[in-house]
């Protein structure tokens, strides 16, 4: 079975990688594909709580490296999709329970059950990133468009490849639309220029994303929300669908359409961007 | 410092053209492990040797990293100071053929002889 292992990273925390896994995987269970998410961040376990799981939970990962359960009775099954399957990390360890010989031989168990094992990688770049990526075949890089983000995307592509791993694609999340058109924030193009990788996404700040992960249910179920779309998009993308990029920067506002319906449009775009106060 | 582009220019970057700016340096910076204090090596090196040859303003000289096209470049920025732009020959340290000019070379507005 030749299934893959994606690992969803970051470097910076709190950029949504935990969100994007969620989402990935549900939009790859939702499209007929057999998946699970892995939880990487051991001792602050979230993904069980974005999928809505979090009350089911008997067993974690470090149970079934330490041989304390069959790996069976740690994965957990999912709400909606028969699919989809959670194995969560242990809460009360820290990040070193698992080492990296530990997590390759997880991996490839898991690889023969599943036709997709998608990991959610902890934040920064020590044994628990070391850990979630060593059994990987793909790489995910979530980045927002923000300098600290961008940076740290940087040096994580740069420890992926001396790892020997396949260059990283990368979802660009919690564009801003409206301060991108301003000016006030990079654009998609400027963020694939500096970092030179492949794009996978782009997902615009939503807060339909804070409103599904308040109800355990991850965004793309709901296709209206641009989140959702960007979301579902990506994850056909991953299945080697070409779609085209929404573009979220012009289709914005329903008042910017508006407007340029009425004529105001091109005045509008002849005023210069908002500058800075200081440079 | 790092928003080059901008310089000459009257009009003043967005703020996500100076954050883009800003991490192509920081990102170069980053990738070659290299720190302001060996730059600054690198800086007086090249001032060092280029001084030999050509009158360089010192205090207007930039030598930067940036990242462009993928790749990563050093970008050395040495004004020549228009007033006097003298070469002095430096003797090399072997005897020159008999073909090579000897003397002193003078670039100037004003042509003195060349000797």
């Amino acid at each position: 079975m030749d299934s893959r292992v994606i690992t969803i990273t970051s470097g910076k925390g709190g950029v949504g990688k935990t969100t994007t896994t969620a989402n990935l995987g549900t939009a790859l269970a939702m499209q007929g594909k057999k998946v699970v998410v892995l939880d990487g961040d051991i001792g602050l376990r979230n993904l069980d709580a974005v999928l809505g799981l979090e009350n089911r939970i008997v067993y974690d990962l470090v149970d079934v490296v330490e041989g304390q359960c069959r790996l069976r009775q740690a994965l957990i099954k999912d709400k909606r999709q028969p699919e989809l399957y959670l194995l969560p990390a242990a809460q009360t360890r820290d990040k070193n329970a698992v080492n990296s010989i530990q997590m390759e031989q997880l991996c490839q168990q898991l690889r023969q059950e599943f036709d997709f094992v998608l990991i959610d990688s902890p934040a920064g770049i020590e044994q628990g990133f070391r850990n979630a990526i060593v059994g990987a075949n793909e790489i995910v890089i979530v980045a927002n468009p923000e300098m600290a983000s961008v940076r740290d995307a940087d040096r994580i592509i740069g420890l992926v490849e001396a790892a020997g791993k396949p260059e990283p694609r990368l979802i660009l999340n919690r564009l801003r639309p409206e301060m991108v058109k301003r000016g006030d924030m990079m654009d998609v193009t400027d963020v694939l220029e500096v970092l030179g990788i492949e794009l996978l996404g782009v997902i615009p700040e939503d807060e339909a994303i804070i409103v599904a992960t308040n109800r355990g249910e991850p965004a793309v179920y709901d296709r209206r929300t641009r989140s959702g779309r960007g979301f579902m998009h990506a994850s056909q993308r991953i299945l080697g669908e070409n779609i085209p990029l929404e573009d979220v920067v012009e289709s914005t506002s329903l008042l910017e359409r508006l407007r340029r319906l009425m004529g105001f449009g091109s005045a509008l775009n002849e005023k210069p961007p908002v500058r800075s106060q200081t440079s | 410092m790092g928003v080059f582009e901008f310089m000459a220019g009257k009009k003043k970057p967005t703020p996500g053209e100076v954050a883009k700016e800003r991490l192509k340096v920081v990102l170069a910076h980053d990738r070659l492990k290299l720190n302001p204090e060996l730059l600054e090596i690198i800086r007086e090196e090249i001032l060092s040797v280029v001084s030999r040859r050509l009158a360089i303003d010192e205090n207007q000289v930039q030598v930067n990293l940036s990242h462009e096209g993928g790749a990563e470049k050093l970008l050395a920025n040495m004004p020549i100071r228009r007033e006097k732009v003298t070469f002095e020959w430096d003797p090399p340290a072997y005897t020159p053929n008999n073909n090579v000019i000897h003397g002193t070379v003078h670039v100037d507005d004003s042509i003195d002889d060349l000797g």
